[in-house]
C-alpha cells in the first residue's frame, strides 16, 4: 500500500517537473526569441505540453477518483486546442503579411 | 519629463490606495463586517430559505434578486447602445430588435450584396470547432442548468454558449450559423433575460405577495428550483444571444 503510493508521488514529481520544465524553457523563450512566429512557438509549448504534464500530474496524483476524469478531459482539451490556437495566430500572421525574422547577413 | 509625471502621478494615487488596504481588517478576521452582518445568516439558512446549495445562487437569485434582475436590465441596455453605436445605415437594422426594424424599409433586401471573399478558414481550425461544438454545449447547458447546485448559472453558461456562436460564425459562416439565430426571434431572445426575470417576479408576486418572491414553504422546493432554474435559462440564451448580436452586428460593418 505504502509502496503503490510512494511510486504514484514519485511519478507525480517527475511528470510535474517535466512540465515545469517545458514551461520555464516556453517562457525564456518568449522573453528571448527574435519575432512573432517564433515567439508563438515557445508560448505553444508552454501551453500544451507544459499545461498538460501538470494536469497529468494532478491526475496522477489523484488516483482513481470521479475528478481525475474531468482532468482527464482538460488535459485532451489542452493538447487539442493549444495546438490549434499556436497555428491560427500564425496562420493568422502570415496571411496579414508579416515577414518572419531572419539573421542578417555580413 | 512625461516619465517623471507619470511616475509621479502613480505614487500619489497608489498611497491613499495603500493606506486604504492597510486599514481594511486580516484575511480571516472574524469581527470583519463581511462576517457580522447578512453573510452567517446566508451561510447558516441559505439552502433552506434561498432553495439553492450553491448559495452564490442563492443570494444572486433570491435574497438579490431584484439585483440581478437589474443587472439584466443594465446588459439588455448595453446591447441597446452598443447598436445605437453600430448601427450606421439602416439597411442593416432589421436583426437589431424592434427599435430599429420599424425604421427599416425593406428588410431583407441587401444582406447578402457585399459578400467581399473572405480569406479560406484554416482546415485546423475548421476541424476543431466542429469536433469541440458538441462538447462545448453540452457544458455551457450543464453550467446553466446545475447553477444552483455548483459554481456556474446563466451568466457564465450564456457566455460560453456566446463565445461557441462566435467560433461557429467564423468557422461556418454567417448563412449557416444564422438559423441558430433566426432574425423574428432575434429580439425575443435577446430579451429572455429580462422575460424570464419578470415571469418569475409576476409569478412570485401573484403567489407570495413579492415580486420576485419564491413559495418558502419546504414541500414547494421543487417549484422554487424550478423557478430558479427558468431564471438561469433565461439568462443564459439572452446573454448568449446578445454576445452574437454584438458580434454579428460588427463583422456586417
Amino acid at each position: 500500500m505504502i509502496l503503490t503510493t510512494d511510486i504514484r508521488d514519485a511519478a507525480t514529481i517527475v511528470i510535474a517537473i517535466f512540465g515545469g520544465v517545458f514551461f520555464l524553457v516556453g517562457t525564456i523563450g518568449i522573453l528571448r526569441l527574435p519575432d512573432f512566429y517564433s515567439r508563438t512557438h515557445a508560448a505553444t509549448k508552454c501551453d500544451t505540453i507544459g499545461a498538460g504534464s501538470l494536469l497529468l500530474a494532478l491526475a496522477v496524483f489523484n488516483g482513481l477518483e470521479a475528478s481525475t476524469w474531468k482532468i482527464l478531459a482538460l488535459v485532451a482539451l489542452v493538447l487539442l486546442n493549444g495546438p490549434t490556437i499556436g497555428h491560427a495566430l500564425a496562420r493568422a500572421a502570415h496571411r496579414t503579411g508579416l515577414d518572419p525574422w531572419h539573421a542578417e547577413e555580413g | 519629463m512625461k516619465k517623471a509625471l507619470v511616475a509621479a502621478l502613480l505614487i500619489i494615487i497608489s498611497i491613499p490606495m495603500l493606506i486604504a488596504v492597510a486599514a481594511m481588517p486580516p484575511h480571516g478576521d472574524a469581527d470583519s463586517p463581511v462576517h457580522t452582518h447578512v453573510s452567517a445568516r446566508y451561510i447558516e439558512h441559505g439552502e433552506e430559505e434561498a432553495g439553492a446549495e450553491n448559495l452564490v445562487t442563492g443570494v444572486l437569485l433570491n435574497y438579490r434578486g431584484l439585483d440581478t434582475a437589474g443587472e439584466v436590465i443594465v446588459i439588455f441596455t448595453a446591447l441597446m447602445a452598443a447598436f445605437a453605436v453600430l448601427i450606421t445605415h439602416p439597411g442593416r437594422g432589421e436583426e437589431s430588435g424592434p427599435t430599429t426594424a420599424a425604421l427599416d424599409p425593406e428588410p431583407g433586401t441587401e444582406p447578402e450584396s457585399d459578400s467581399k471573399a473572405p480569406p479560406p478558414i484554416s482546415p485546423v481550425v475548421s476541424f476543431m470547432v466542429r469536433l469541440l461544438t458538441p462538447f462545448t454545449t453540452l457544458f455551457a447547458i450543464y453550467v446553466i442548468l446545475n447553477g444552483h447546485v455548483t459554481p456556474g448559472g446563466g451568466f457564465q453558461g450564456g457566455a460560453i454558449l456566446g463565445g461557441m456562436f462566435i467560433a461557429l460564425t467564423i468557422v461556418l459562416g454567417e448563412d449557416k450559423v444564422r438559423t441558430l439565430l433566426p432574425r423574428r426571434a432575434a429580439p425575443w431572445m435577446q430579451g429572455a433575460a429580462v422575460f424570464a426575470f419578470v415571469a418569475i417576479g409576476v409569478i412570485g408576486a401573484a403567489t407570495t405577495g413579492y415580486f420576485l418572491g419564491y413559495p418558502t414553504d419546504a414541500s414547494l422546493h421543487l417549484v422554487r428550483e424550478l423557478m430558479m432554474v427558468v431564471i438561469e435559462i433565461g439568462i443564459g440564451l439572452g446573454g448568449a444571444a446578445i454576445f452574437a448580436t454584438i458580434f454579428l452586428q460588427m463583422e456586417a460593418e
